[in-house]
């Protein structure tokens, strides 16, 4: 238990599952949600296309078999869910960006009923929905790339 | 608990590492773009036959390409994974030991990736 200079205890009480819970925070706590579920996910993506690609060291029999794991149709599924991945994460993280910086968060103002946070304004969600649609789009253009 | 000795023994401060971790994902953006532009500028099959690969992997332009990509994606990646983590519990070991081992897993695939690029710069077709 870690203890801060007055005295709270700093423990994440909720852990994993405070992360996991969609029902308090809304659009942002879904983006938040894709930004890291998107992230592990293209990490583990990066790790399996770096050893699979290594695969060409072992000369041509060796890549032609991994060509056939790879390239099958639940092969190209999966590399369609990496393309849809990495296009949110990418235009959701260019928000992210604008955010830390403060831009397009609206100006500060007296907190009233019914509370609603000014940061969540129309720029925020836009940016959220212009993600999803980025990806949307990419990921029809990589199946019709792949399944041509 | 004295938060200024802690920031002075760490290399970093997390701002910075959270301006390192941008820069690295609008860099990787630019750079990934390439990598995919490569692999449809012909039928996307034949993009992937031995020799068309090998070919791209002699080419020392895209070949420098390539481990500009590991490295951002690695870097980005794995500081990504060790901004979840530390989220999720926060005490000094547990930082300290989540920095350790996505260090350590960023040095890895950095140095197997770079392994299959130099092999594959000098493998003949």
């Amino acid at each position: 238990m870690v203890v801060n200079d007055i005295g709270e205890n700093r423990v994440n009480r909720e852990g994993l599952k405070g992360w996991l819970n969609p029902t308090r925070y809304g659009w942002e706590r879904v983006s938040y949600w894709f930004q890291r579920l998107t992230g592990i996910f293209l990490l583990v993506y990066f790790i399996g296309h770096v050893y699979e690609t290594s695969s060409l060291t072992n000369g041509i029999d060796a890549w032609n078999a991994m060509l056939e794991l790879t390239q099958t149709t639940g092969g190209h599924i999966f590399l369609i869910l990496v393309i849809g991945a990495s296009t949110f994460h990418s235009a959701n993280g260019i928000r992210l960006i604008f955010v830390q910086s403060g831009k397009g968060l609206g100006k500060p103002g007296r907190p009233d009923y019914p509370y609603d946070p000014v940061s969540l304004n129309k720029t925020q969600r836009s940016g959220i929905w212009i993600a999803l649609i980025l990806s949307a789009v990419a990921m029809l253009y990589g199946a019709n790339v792949l399944f041509e | 608990m004295n938060f200024e000795n802690i920031s002075k023994k760490q290399l970093f401060k997390e701002s910075q590492i959270m301006k390192i971790h941008y820069i690295t994902g609008i860099c990787a953006l630019f750079v990934v773009a390439i990598h995919i532009l490569m692999r449809v500028i012909m039928p996307y099959n034949m993009s992937l036959e031995y020799e068309n690969v090998v070919m791209n992997y002699h080419n020392i332009f895209y070949a420098i390409l390539l481990e500009i990509i590991l490295v951002l994606i690695a870097i980005h990646g794995f500081n990504g994974l060790r901004i979840i983590l530390i989220e999720l519990r926060q005490n000094t070991a547990w930082e300290k030991s989540m920095t350790i081992l996505t260090i350590i897993g960023m040095i890895s695939i950095i140095a197997y990736g770079t392994r299959t690029i130099i092999i594959g710069n000098g493998l003949e077709i």
